[in-house]
């Protein structure tokens, strides 16, 4: 039985206004995310996976703008709702964010208590007693101790803080947290101990994550569905087989950035890698947004705008080769 | 044998920590031990790898030898020269054969300078050349090396205009500038789009064979510096622990700490979603003040046993072709596998409640 | 970085005029300089410069006048100031020498002016005869006899001397009650001498347009007797083009003299302790360790050290000048940008292309004065911007203590003047206007040229 969507994005349009023009960050991208599944975003400098993130919580960047597109959380389009409301019942209530260098945006003067604290009774009228009694259940719920709550960022580690940032998206108990690259500043060790933590949670709590990186290794090992994003739309959203599988993904982008991926235990000749640089939202190319770079490229590759096609169950692409076979 | 072209021997950097006032009347000090008696050589033409976590001391090595930071103690030799205490016109001489590219390939070139100044300037500072003309040719011919074609599209503009990748090549250009023989790379491409690192290296090795440079490579993913390098350096807390050619070290690896490392390291294969990492490895790092005695690594180690902590610190064991450890029990390790071990790994979640 | 120069100028100055309000600062610092190189044309009171504090230089001028522009405004217009040269000079010989002259005065403004005054300049003993007649044909008379042999000037003055011959003059036009009531030495003598004899030509008098004629006959005594200047003056209500201050002084020409002086003052002193503390600041955040704790100590003590005294001291020793002043102002301001600019230097210097600077071998002198300086370019061409009126109203404050140069003119002296003398609480607005506008722009032109410099300096603010 397939599992219940717990958060769909519809055709949703973000674009960004700025003096030079308009840059099409996000182009009708559409996808969903089932109950107690990680659904991994992978994508380069620029192809719009963190505008994304902010589009999920209805805070797109200024001077970005929501143009088009629903986004429909238990059923209900949020970006039809006040921002008011969605400051009461949608963010941190129901779908929260986990910010990429979060950690390190911790205020140094303020004890961690204090902190967690003030998103808390944001959002919950609590008096002191219960806020801590919450807090505390959730820094363990982390792997971190009650102390931590009395002391300041920098007397935690890396790893700690950004635990205690896991923590402050959790402790609402949301549906859906949102990760932007919560390893990256990290070491191995302790990204290890992170992603450990989420699957854990996953089982634990029944939580449903998105979780965003670059690096494709730790996709594969944390994303029971991976998306992979160029230019603003996406070029490939299959499972964790059938990406990393031995049949390898299907969009000749996913492939390459696979065969640019060193591996640990491999020796590999040569890595791949794509000549030239992602293309300029403000004027993206015809057709297919990534057909310049295209090692495979085909003639109406150039000209007709590529669908996003289902090529087997929970298998899509959006691309021209592809859908010849 | 031809001598390699650099050589450190117990290559040590302290640095002194401020001393409150009471510390000061007790006579105490304390030391970040960031880099604490390293020797390692590097033979002509090879790519030497430093790998390890924050904290560990491969980027102040890396300082070390670019001469960047004062040593402390031990040797630095570099093409079978002395280099541990110049200063001067012998450091500018130094300074001509020890090159470094940074991380960020933003932040180490001033903004406000084009290409062209960015990479005049060491030609500038040492006299290269007699006139300008002799230094456009080169900046030109350099810029073609760097696959930056053609220059004359790239000297005028300024770094914010270059992509992430160009930048780094652009750097990459300013350390062929003076015709070095070593360059010190630190994480040259952690800071670049996946689809272009491979460009970069690729370059990278181009410009090796080319010019038969020697490079010393900081990272710390061991994944990129299986690929790229040819030996490899494990460091902990300022020491190597393992060193070895780079397939053979990771696929054989003998210290619990590189073992540990081996298996936080995440691949792109299927299978393992559902699966919690398994790193055999316990607690925390310590701070560089506060070195643990005898095997630094005792306290995370899983298979450490009292000798291990009582007694001096190991030192680098040779095991064969190049492949050098320092643990006292990496041999019993080897036979006896997990049952050699002694504590549980502590990676998992840790619940009061 | 061995271009062209001529073709760096050429290109900073194309990417310059791209910035509108670059461009205005320059207009403006224009104008400026226009105003400083054509001084002498545009001066309507030639001697401003030497003579700002000679009163009997103004002497001629109303007090508090009004800008003449002012009755393009007002229904009932003030008179203008006039100077009335001599008219009709008859030089009589039969008997004794004598000299008659005429001085038409042709009143068509609605309010009274100020006072007339009668200015002469005599040598030895004469006899003067005058009389004014009024359009209704009314006159008044006065006569006068000097006694010294010498050289002497004479001043009469309707408001100061005459009171009671203008009231014996127009009192019959009045109620007879009410003229009697009055004092004749307490009446508004000027306006009852320009306005119609009827009733209330003292309490609420209405002008008498037309000409009025001052007649004078001298009769000289002596042989060494003359006349060697008459003129009479009309103080009028409205005088130059931005009328006349407390001390009867011409603003406008106030104004002009001291633009030099602002774009000096504000100029040298500005961009001297803006080097200095620029390159004190980035030095010592540079090099950190004890040269860093030994420049903050002598940062201290110059910070410490009130300029004030110091000056004070120094006039009187020196005599009060306005180039020591702003070699002191140098001295002592240089300490403004320091703390800022340390805390920036020591920002840059944690920046990686500080360190690749180091790796490839670079000096010291060359990464202060390649690297971090251009950086602070930006700064410092705000910092110069903000010195600027920051310097002029210094001097004006060391001025108003009397230790300013008083061989200059100055818009912060005018403007000190003007606070000193109340003219806030007074509405005396054009004394106060002009000169604080003058500072304003000036200040103005030096922020715009500054931003648009940094634009250009600062290439991520580049749109392009």
């Amino acid at each position: 039985m397939e599992k219940e969507r717990v958060l769909e994005v519809q055709d949703l349009e973000l674009h960004y206004f700025t003096r030079k023009g308009v840059v099409q960050a996000v182009d009708k991208l559409s996808f969903f995310l089932r109950k107690g599944e990680t659904l991994g975003v992978v994508g380069e400098s620029g192809c719009g996976k963190t505008t994304m993130a902010t589009a999920l919580l209805n805070m797109p960047t200024p001077p970005g703008r929501i143009v088009g597109g629903r986004i429909l959380l238990d059923g209900q389009d949020i970006l039809t709702l006040s921002e008011n409301e969605v400051r009461r019942r949608v963010r941190w209530e129901t779908i929260a964010m986990v910010f990429q260098g979060a950690m390190n945006c911790l205020t140094p003067v303020y004890t961690i208590e204090k902190q967690m604290r003030e998103t808390l009774q944001q959002h919950r009228a609590m008096d002191k007693k219960a806020a801590r009694g919450r807090m505390k259940s959730y820094l363990n719920l982390v792997g971190l101790s009650d102390d931590v709550l009395r002391r300041y960022p920098h007397e935690l580690s890396g790893g700690m803080k950004q635990r205690v940032v896991i923590a402050t998206a959790l402790f609402l108990e949301p549906k859906v947290i949102i990760c932007d690259e919560p390893t990256t500043a990290l070491d191995v060790v302790v990204q290890a101990q992170i992603i450990n933590l989420l699957k854990d949670l996953k089982e634990q709590v029944g939580l449903s994550f998105i979780f965003i990186t670059h690096d494709l290794s730790i996709e594969a090992e944390v994303s029971d569905r991976i998306l992979v994003m160029y230019a603003g739309r996406i070029a490939e959203l299959g499972t964790n087989a059938q990406i990393y599988g031995p049949q390898g993904p299907a969009h000749p982008y996913t492939q390459r950035l696979l065969g640019a991926t060193p591996r640990l235990h491999e020796e590999v000749e040569e890595l791949a890698f794509i000549p030239g640089t992602p293309p300029d939202l403000v004027a993206p190319p015809e057709g297919c947004r990534f057909h310049p770079r295209c090692p495979v490229l085909m003639e109406r590759c150039a000209h007709d705008d590529v669908p996003l096609r289902e090529i087997e169950p929970d298998h899509l692409v959006a691309c021209w080769r592809c859908f010849d076979e | 044998m031809s001598e390699p072209i650099l050589v450190a021997e117990n290559l040590t950097k302290w640095f002194p920590v401020k001393r409150s006032l009471t510390q000061v009347a007790r006579g105490e000090r304390t030391w970040v031990r960031a880099v604490d008696g390293v020797s390692f050589s590097v033979e002509k033409g090879e790519i030497f790898g430093l790998v390890g976590e924050s904290g560990c001391g491969k980027t102040t090595t890396g300082k070390l030898i670019m001469k960047l930071l004062d040593i402390t103690d031990g040797k630095l030799m570099l093409q079978g020269e002395d280099v541990t205490h110049i200063r001067g016109a012998a450091l500018s001489e130094h300074r001509r054969h020890v090159q470094m590219i940074f991380q960020d390939p933003y932040a180490s070139m001033n903004p406000r300078f084009t290409i062209e100044d960015v990479l005049m300037e060491p030609l500038e500072i040492h006299n290269v050349g007699k006139d300008m003309a002799e230094r456009n040719v080169w900046v030109r011919e350099i810029l073609e090396e760097v696959k930056l074609s053609p220059p004359e599209e790239f000297l005028a503009r300024h770094p914010h205009m270059l992509s992430g990748g160009q930048r780094q090549r652009a750097a990459t250009a300013r350390t062929l500038m003076l015709n070095p023989s070593v360059i010190v790379a630190d994480e040259p491409v952690s800071m670049i789009d996946l689809s272009t690192r491979a460009e970069i290296l690729a370059m990278m090795k181009q410009l090796q064979r080319e010019m038969g440079l020697t490079y010393i490579y900081i990272t710390h993913d061991l994944s990129t510096a299986r690929y790229f390098t040819d030996r490899l350096a494990v460091m902990y807390l300022g020491k190597i622990i393992e060193m070895g050619e780079a397939g053979t070290l990771i696929d054989g690896a003998l210290h619990p700490y590189t073992k540990a490392l081996i298996a936080a390291v995440c691949e792109p294969i299927s299978g393992k979603v559902n699966r919690i990492k398994e790193v055999p490895i316990k607690g925390e790092i310590p701070a560089a003040t506060n070195i643990p005695t005898g095997c630094r690594f005792h306290p995370r180690c899983l298979y450490s046993v009292p000798e291990c902590w009582q007694e001096e610190e190991p030192t680098l064991d040779d095991i064969g072709s190049g492949h050098m450890v320092a643990c006292r029990r990496h041999r019993e390790i080897q036979e006896l596998g997990d049952s050699a071990r002694t504590s549980e790994a502590s990676l998992g979640i840790r619940r009061t409640a | 970085m061995k271009r062209d120069r001529l073709e760096q100028l050429r290109s900073f100055w194309d990417e310059f005029r791209q910035v509108r309000f670059g461009l205005v600062g320059l207009v403006l610092l224009g104008v400026f300089i226009v105003i400083v190189a054509f001084e002498g044309k545009l001066l309507t009171y030639g001697d401003v410069n030497t003579r700002w504090r000679d009163m009997l230089y103004w002497t001629n001028s109303p007090r508090y006048a009004m800008p003449v522009w002012v009755n393009w405004f007002t229904g009932k217009d003030y008179a203008s100031s006039a100077v009335i040269e001599p008219h009709n000079v008859v030089e009589g010989t039969e008997g004794l020498r004598s000299v008659h002259m005429e001085f038409p005065y042709e009143y068509k403004a609605g309010r009274p002016p100020r006072d007339l005054l009668l200015d002469l300049a005599l040598t030895g003993q004469v006899a003067l005869q005058m009389t004014i007649e009024r359009p209704d044909g009314r006159t008044l008379s006065y006569s006068k006899q000097t006694s010294s042999s010498g050289s002497q000037q004479l001043r009469i003055s309707i408001d100061q001397n005459l009171r009671e011959r203008v009231y014996q003059t127009v009192a019959s036009g009045e109620d007879p009650a009410i003229a009697a009531s009055r004092n004749p030495k307490q009446i508004n003598a000027v306006g009852a001498l320009f306005a119609k004899a009827q009733p209330g030509v003292f309490s609420n008098p209405e002008v008498l347009n037309g000409t009025y004629t001052l007649t004078l006959n001298v009769t000289l005594v002596g042989p060494s007797a003359s006349v060697d200047r008459a003129q009479v003056v009309i103080a009028g209500g409205v005088s130059g083009i931005l009328g006349t201050d407390g001390n009867k002084r011409d603003l406008w020409s106030g104004i002009i003299a001291g633009t030099k002086w602002a774009l000096i003052i504000g100029l040298l002193t500005s961009l001297i302790s803006v080097a200095v503390g620029v390159v004190y600041g980035v030095t010592a955040g540079y090099f950190g360790g004890w040269i860093d704790s030994l420049m903050n100590r002598i940062y201290e003590i110059f910070v410490s050290i009130p300029l004030l005294p110091i000056m004070i001291v120094l006039s009187a020793v020196f005599k009060p000048s306005i180039w020591i002043m702003i070699t002191m102002m140098c001295v002592f301001f240089w300490v403004g940008p320091v703390k800022t600019v340390r805390s920036i230097a020591l920002q840059l210097k944690e920046n990686s292309y500080i360190e690749a600077a180091h790796g490839l071998g670079a000096t010291h002198r060359r990464i202060l004065f390649k690297h971090m300086i251009p950086q602070l370019v930006p700064y410092a061409f705000a910092s110069m911007a903000l010195a600027v009126p920051g310097a002029i109203a210094y001097e004006a404050t060391i001025s108003l203590i009397g230790l300013g140069d008083a061989t200059v003119v100055t818009w912060g002296q005018i403007l000190f003047d003007a606070f000193s003398s109340g003219a806030v609480l007074q509405g005396i607005w054009w004394w106060i206007v002009p000169p604080g506008l003058a500072i304003a722009l000036m200040g103005m032109t030096f922020a715009f040229i500054g931003f648009a410099m940094d634009t250009i300096l600062n290439p991520k603010l580049r749109t392009r």
